[in-house]
C-alpha cells in the first residue's frame, strides 16, 4: 500500500506538492490505463504499485493490467528483452506466433478498459504488440520503453518496430536508449519512493538483525552489489574486482539480487555465480523472494562500499536507491549509471574489475570521502529522482497529449 | 497595482528529430540548422531538467566538449556564453558557431566522441498552469518566492527574458508598475548574476536580496 500525497511533503516541500494538485485538477477525470506483464520482480511493478494510487489521489481514474503469459510466453519476451539490448538470440517465427497470440488472448479479456480509456501506458516489449489488436481505439496510446534499445539485434527490432511505430508516441529514460520512430518521443527517467519498504529509514535493531542473518562481520568491509542475476549485471566481473581488493584488505562480499516471474535466464546466471565464488565463505550470493524489499534495504544501509558493476543497463534505479541511502556508488560506465554517477561527486564510473577494485580500495582508505560524497548523492536523488518529480512528468505529458497541440509554450 | 499571478510550469523532454553529433563539425552542422527550441533547451532549460546540480558548465555544448570531446579549451570558450546576454537565440546562434569555427580552425583533426558519447540533440514543451498564487504587496515579494517550486521560479525569471518585452523578467514588470517606490526592488534583482545559478540555489539567492532590499527600505 503505497502512502498519500500528505506523507512525502515532509521529504519534498509543500510546494512541490501544491504543484502535483494543480497539475491533478487540470486532469481530473481522466482515464489512465497502464499494462504491464507482472506484478513480481522488475522496476516497472514497482513504479506503478504508488503511481497509480497516487495519480487516483489526484483525481484521474489510474488503473494498472497485467498480461497473463505462459512460461514459453516468458521466454521468448526474454529473448526479445536481450535481443533489444543487443544480445544475439534466436526468435523463429514460431516464437513470435506465440508472443502474438498470448497478446491476442490478454486483448481479449482487457478489451472494454482500453478501448475506453483517455490514454493506455504500455510498458515494455512484453505487451506492445496489443496495439496492433485495439482498430477502434479512441483515446492516446503511449509505449514506454524502461531498456536501452539504442544498439538492438537486428532481426528483433525489426519485427518490435512494426508495433512500436503504431503508437501515438513514446517514452524512453534517456535519449540515449531511443530508436528513431515515426512520433513524438518523450523522455522520462524514472524514480524511486522514498518511503516504501525498500527505501524507508531502519532503526538500528532491524539493521543488526540482517547482518546476524546473512552471517557478515561487522568489523570487516562490506562490499554489495544487488541486482536479478543477469549477465549484463556483470556479477562475476564483481567477484574478479573482489578478489583483486581481498589481496590487500580483508573485505567481504554480497551479491544479492530476485526473480521476476518473467526472467528464466537468471537461474543460469546464477549458477555460473556460484561456480566463480568457488565456496569462499566471504562471498555471499543470496538469491531473495521478489517481497524482501526490507532486506535489500537493511543490505544497502549496512554496505561500505556499493557496486553496480552493469555493462549494459536500462536507467538502473538500484543505483538511485543507494544514493538515496546516502552512499557513493562505483557504477558500470553505460546507460543510466552516466545520468547518476559523477566521477568523485556522488561516486565513480568505471569499465573494468581492476577499475572498480582501485575506487574500491581508494575509498576505503578515504574514509571522510563515503560521507562527503553520500551526501551529495542524497541531495541529487532528492532534487531529481523522487517519484514526486516522476508523477510531475507524467501529469505534464498526459496535458500536452491531450491538448493535441505541439507548441513550445502551452498554456492550460 | 495590479495583483501578481503567480504561474507554474513542467518540462516535457522530447527528441528534437535530428542526428546525433559525434564529432566536432556534426555539432556545427546541427547547431546550425536547428530550431530556436532545440538552441534555447540546450543553453536555457538545463536547469529545469533532471540533471546533476553543479556541472562544470551550464549548457550542454560545453559540457560534451569537455567530458566526451576532451576538448576543454571549447568547453572554456562555450561554456562562458550566457544565452541571455544575447538579443535573440539567433545572435546566440552566430556566436555558438563562431567558436565552433574559430576551434576547427585552430584543430589538427576533427574532435569527435566514442560511438555512445554523441550528443542527442532535445527540445521540450513547456506547459504552463496558474498556480493560484497572488502576490499583492511588492515587499512579499520574497517570502513568496522562497516557498516557490522551480517552474515558477524558472518561468517568472528565466523563461520570462524569451517573451516580449525581451530580456526583462515578471517580476521587475511587474515591480515596474510602480517604478519609484519599488526601485530598491527592483535594482536589487537587476543585481543577481543568475545564469550559473541552480534553481533550488536562485530562489534562495532572490529572496535573500530582496528581503535585504525590504530592510534597507
Amino acid at each position: 500500500m503505497s502512502a498519500p500525497l500528505s506523507a512525502y511533503e515532509g521529504i519534498v516541500g509543500s510546494a512541490v506538492i501544491r504543484q502535483l494538485r494543480r497539475m491533478g485538477e487540470k486532469l481530473a477525470g481522466a482515464r489512465i490505463v497502464h499494462v504491464i506483464s507482472t506484478r513480481e520482480g522488475g522496476g516497472v511493478a514497482e513504479i506503478l504499485e504508488w503511481m497509480t494510487p497516487l495519480m487516483t489521489e489526484l483525481g484521474l481514474k489510474a488503473s494498472w493490467e497485467i498480461i497473463h503469459g505462459s512460461g514459453r510466453f516468458f521466454e521468448i519476451t526474454k529473448s526479445i528483452h536481450n535481443g533489444l539490448q543487443g544480445h544475439h538470440v534466436a526468435i523463429s517465427g514460431k516464437d513470435w506466433k506465440v508472443y502474438e497470440d498470448v497478446n491476442a488472448r490478454n486483448f481479449g479479456r482487457l478489451r472494454p478498459v482500453r478501448e475506453e480509456a483517455d490514454v493506455v501506458v504500455v510498458h515494455d516489449p512484453q505487451p506492445a504488440c496489443l496495439i496492433k489488436l485495439c482498430e477502434r481505439r479512441k483515446g492516446k496510446w503511449i509505449w514506454r520503453a524502461h531498456i536501452d534499445i539504442s544498439r538492438p539485434f537486428r532481426p528483433v527490432w525489426k519485427v518490435l518496430r512494426t508495433f512500436a511505430e503504431k503508437y501515438d508516441a513514446s517514452i524512453f529514460s534517456m535519449a540515449e536508449f531511443a530508436q528513431p520512430l515515426p512520433h513524438p518521443q518523450f523522455l522520462v527517467p524514472p524514480s524511486i519512493d522514498p518511503l516504501s519498504e525498500k527505501n524507508r529509514d531502519l532503526d538500528p535493531a532491524e539493521l543488526s538483525g540482517a547482518r546476524a542473518e546473512f552471517g557478515l562481520d561487522p568489523d570487516r568491509p562490506l562490499l554489495v552489489q544487488i541486482s536479478r542475476f543477469d549477465r549484463f549485471k556483470d556479477p562475476i566481473g564483481v567477484i574478479e574486482a573482489y578478489r583483486i581488493v581481498r589481496k590487500v584488505t580483508p573485505v567481504q562480499l554480497v551479491l544479492a539480487g530476485g526473480g521476476a516471474t518473467d526472467d528464466p535466464e537468471g537461474k543460469a546466471v546464477l549458477e555460473d555465480v556460484l561456480e566463480a565464488a568457488q565456496g569462499d565463505p566471504d562471498i555471499h550470493v543470496l538469491l531473495l523472494p521478489s517481497a524482501a524489499h526490507k532486506t535489500i534495504n537493511a543490505l544497502q544501509r549496512l554496505a561500505d562500499i556499493i557496486l553496480q558493476k552493469s555493462t549494459r543497463e536500462g536507467f538502473g534505479l538500484t543505483v538511485t536507491e543507494w544514493m538515496w541511502k546516502g552512499k557513493p556508488v562505483i557504477g558500470g560506465d553505460v546507460g543510466g549509471i552516466r545520468l547518476q554517477v559523477v566521477n568523485h561527486h556522488t561516486g565513480f564510473l568505471v569499465n573494468t574489475p581492476e577499475g572498480a577494485a582501485h575506487r574500491i580500495r581508494y575509498l576505503l582508505h578515504h574514509r571522510e570521502r563515503i560521507r562527503e560524497m553520500g551526501g551529495v548523492a542524497k541531495e541529487f536523488v532528492r532534487n531529481n529522482f523522487l517519484l514526486t518529480r516522476h508523477l510531475r512528468e507524467y501529469l505534464t505529458l498526459f496535458l500536452a497529449i491531450r491538448s493535441g497541440k505541439e507548441e513550445p509554450i502551452l498554456q492550460v | 497595482m495590479t495583483p501578481f499571478e503567480v504561474k507554474d510550469c513542467a518540462l516535457l523532454l522530447r527528441m528534437s528529430g535530428l542526428s546525433p553529433a559525434g564529432n566536432l563539425r556534426e555539432l556545427r552542422e546541427r547547431i546550425a540548422g536547428c530550431s530556436e527550441n532545440v538552441l534555447f533547451h540546450h543553453y536555457c532549460e538545463t536547469t529545469l531538467r533532471t540533471t546533476f546540480d553543479n556541472p562544470d558548465y551550464r549548457n550542454d555544448f560545453a559540457v560534451w566538449a569537455k567530458l566526451y570531446l576532451g576538448d576543454r579549451v571549447l568547453a572554456e570558450r562555450l561554456g562562458i556564453l550566457d544565452p541571455y546576454t544575447f538579443r535573440s537565440l539567433e545572435e546566440l546562434r552566430t556566436a555558438t558557431l563562431e567558436v565552433i569555427d574559430e576551434r576547427l580552425g585552430e584543430s589538427l583533426m576533427v574532435p569527435w566522441a566514442r560511438p555512445g558519447d554523441e550528443l542527442f540533440f532535445l527540445e521540450s514543451t513547456t506547459v504552463v498552469f496558474d498556480a493560484g498564487i497572488r502576490i499583492t504587496q511588492p515587499s512579499r515579494l520574497g517570502a513568496f518566492i522562497r516557498k516557490m517550486t522551480d517552474g515558477s521560479v524558472y518561468y517568472h525569471f528565466l523563461e520570462a527574458r524569451r517573451r516580449p518585452p525581451f530580456g526583462k523578467d515578471d517580476f521587475t514588470l511587474w515591480l515596474m508598475e510602480n517604478e519609484d517606490a519599488n526601485r530598491p526592488y527592483i535594482l536589487a534583482l537587476a543585481s543577481v548574476d543568475f545564469y550559473f545559478h541552480s534553481l533550488p540555489h536562485l530562489r534562495r539567492e532572490l529572496a535573500s536580496v530582496l528581503t535585504e532590499a525590504k530592510v534597507a527600505k
